[in-house]
């Protein structure tokens, strides 16, 4: 496990501070930030590379504040690979074995052992990255560190060796804390998500709770979050008119009735939120599109709260995605759809249509 | 092209040709007389080394003096070298500066101020004599004087090969369970060996060629560049043209190797062609 509590440490006039946050042991985290966070600094700092001034620091349940970075037991794989350019391939991987076979096994499982007795200055930047991979994983160590280890790879080749390091690090137990940037790759392997920003942990917790629950509306915009509208939240209770039939607010706090009222919009919402002045995040993901029957009557009966009519205002596709902009009474909306979804639907600038979304989708801030 | 580059265009010409004729100026007058005294009396100065027993011992006793000096430089200096490169501490500032001064005083003055620490009326001299090392006036003042002339740029050489690897390759180093004295041997030394070994020869090629501090502290025995002055001095330039010949030809000798260093595979590139 890596536990850190009040963690600091300070390059040059950058400073983390104050940085808790635990990886259970076998976990596998993901640090998260834009550039200049701290990222690669939080991980050189768990390593011993970069002096801790501050905070307690535990690997594997022990105390490794004052321990120097040979035992500490970390692996760490730096996005440029670093590999020893006096060295061979085979001896960059053999450097810190203690084990051959191990480390002939790890090439083997990762793809290194194709580069064989090749000098490391003819390698692509990918290539670079699985041998520094090989290299760290074959001395086997308890906690590995990984700054962006996958950043140079082709899209298959990433999928394969993130596909064998998640294996590794299932089967040897490891604890894992990974430097991204790719939202996908955090969700897809992260059981824990650290958001740091400016040297600080701005939220951190499962990445489906960071993503779905951003702790403010620059985290839910950081984190891709389209649709943040600024406004005021009021919970809702039993004489409520149109949504609460009867269930009382306080029936369980999280699971409270709230209305969050933005220009001219009110949004449902069920949440914890307190009353006042707040955000509201809803994913593109999550914002249905159908198509305004004229004439037809009556709407047709769905669970979705939080219903809009609007006209479609922007339209940008990116292959089988397309995200379509919706002006909602001055209020733009955006709805992530597939592009075979917007063709079948007809859906283009001018149409009018409905925006919908569960009041399940809506997070309070 | 508007007017104003076209008025421009013949001023920037003249500036060019002007700068290239200073330029070529201004190699001529640093080639021109190494080239012609190695001309004029290089066949002749190597032909004496058969027969001039005084310039062969003095040749010999040059070569020996520098190669000591350097080795002690190196062992000396390597640390120091690497501390400034590496370790932030106070009054490394200082120390910089302290370094420095050697190259910064006039040699005479370098060899009056050494005289006055190991002659033999100074303490460390008399403490030194007492185990039989006399300094002034033998091959020890010759390397001592060498060493104060041109250690600091060994350590000016090395201390910029070790900054200039990377501090990270070190940091991998130490996450691969080196401790930071087996990273200085695997990783930090093979990778600034050459800009050592490039600093190492330049301090054996202007520990050759000093003669200032020399000619205080050791007049005899004669190092080449001494012999050439007393040469100089006692016969005129016909005896002193071969010695000096020769002098050059030594130096130049660290020079072709350096040059061969940089020229070798890979060195186009260098570490960095291979740094992130």
């Amino acid at each position: 496990m890596i536990e850190a509590r009040s963690l600091s440490a300070r390059v040059g006039e950058f400073a983390l501070r104050d940085v808790s946050f635990a990886v259970p042991r076998g976990g596998y985290g993901v640090v998260i930030g834009p550039a200049g966070s701290g990222k690669t600094t939080l991980l050189e700092t768990v390593a011993g590379i970069v002096a801790q001034r501050g905070g307690t620091l535990l690997l594997g349940g022990r105390d490794a504040t004052a321990l120097p970075p040979e035992t500490r037991d970390v692996g760490f794989v730096y996005q440029h690979g670093y590999l020893f350019p006096h060295l061979s391939v085979e001896d960059n991987i053999a450097y810190g074995a203690d084990d051959p076979a191990l480390a002939r096994a790890v090439a083997r499982r990762l793809g290194a052992d194709a580069f064989g007795a090749r000098d490391v200055r003819g390698l692509s930047g990918g290539e670079r990255q699985v041998v520094a991979l090989a290299r760290a994983l074959a001395r086997r160590p308890a906690v590995l560190l990984l700054d962006e280890p996958f950043s140079a790879l082709d899209p298959r080749r990433r999928t394969l060796v993130r596909r064998e390091v998640r294996a590794i690090h299932a089967e040897w137990g490891m604890t894992v804390l990974q430097v991204t940037h790719d939202f996908t790759e955090a969700g897809l392997l992260g059981d824990v998500a650290i958001l740091l920003d400016g040297g600080r942990v701005l939220q951190y917790g499962p990445p489906e709770e960071v993503f779905r629950r951003p702790a403010s509306p620059y985290i839910a915009e950081f984190l891709g979050a389209e649709n943040v509208f600024a406004g005021r939240a009021r919970a809702l209770d039993e004489t409520s008119p149109d949504w609460v039939d009867g269930a009382p607010h306080d029936v369980a706090g999280r699971f409270r009735a709230v209305e969050f009222r933005t220009g001219d919009l009110t949004i449902y919402a069920v949440g914890d939120a307190p009353d006042g002045p707040g955000y509201a995040v809803i994913r593109a993901e999550e914002v249905l599109l159908s198509r305004e029957q004229h004439g037809a009557g009556e709407p047709a009966a769905t669970s979705a709260r939080n219903r809009f009519h609007g006209t479609i205002v922007e339209l940008a596709t990116l292959g089988a995605l397309t995200r379509v902009t919706v002006d909602v009474r001055g209020t733009p909306l955006v709805a992530a759809l597939t592009t075979r979804s917007v063709h079948e639907l007809g859906l283009g600038v001018g149409v009018a249509v409905e925006a919908s979304f569960k009041a399940m989708a809506v997070h309070l801030c | 092209m508007n007017e104003t580059s076209g008025r421009r265009r013949p001023l920037y010409r003249a500036a060019s040709v002007g700068a290239l004729a200073a330029a070529a100026l201004f190699v001529l007058f640093l080639a021109v007389p190494v080239v012609q005294l190695v001309a004029v009396a290089g066949g002749s100065g190597l032909a004496k080394l058969l027969d001039d027993a005084e310039l062969r011992d003095a040749l010999a006793l040059t070569w020996l003096t520098a190669s000591v000096a350097t080795l002690l430089g190196v062992v000396g200096g390597t640390p120091l070298a690497w501390a400034l490169a590496r370790r932030p501490f106070r009054g490394r500032a200082v120390v910089a500066a302290l370094l420095d001064l050697p190259l910064l005083i006039p040699h005479p003055a370098a060899g009056i101020a050494l005289l006055l620490v190991l002659g033999r009326d100074s303490v460390a001299g008399r403490a030194l004599l007492a185990f039989g090392l006399r300094i002034a006036g033998s091959p020890g003042g010759i390397v001592a004087a060498m060493l104060f002339v041109s250690a600091p740029l060994f350590i000016s050489g090395a201390r910029e090969a070790f900054a200039r690897v990377d501090p990270r390759y070190e940091a991998v180093a130490r996450t691969l369970g080196d401790p930071a004295w087996r990273v200085f041997r695997r990783v930090t030394l093979p990778l600034s060996m050459r800009g050592l070994v490039a600093a190492a020869v330049v301090m054996w090629a202007r520990a050759v060629s000093e003669f200032g501090a020399i000619v205080v502290l050791t007049y005899n025995p004669k190092v080449t560049s001494v012999l050439g002055y007393d040469r100089f001095t006692s016969y005129g330039l016909p005896e002193a043209l071969p010695v000096a010949a020769v002098l050059v030809i030594l130096s130049l000798l660290p020079l072709s190797f350096l040059r061969a260093l940089r020229y070798e595979r890979g060195m186009g590139g260098g570490l960095a062609a291979v740094a992130p």
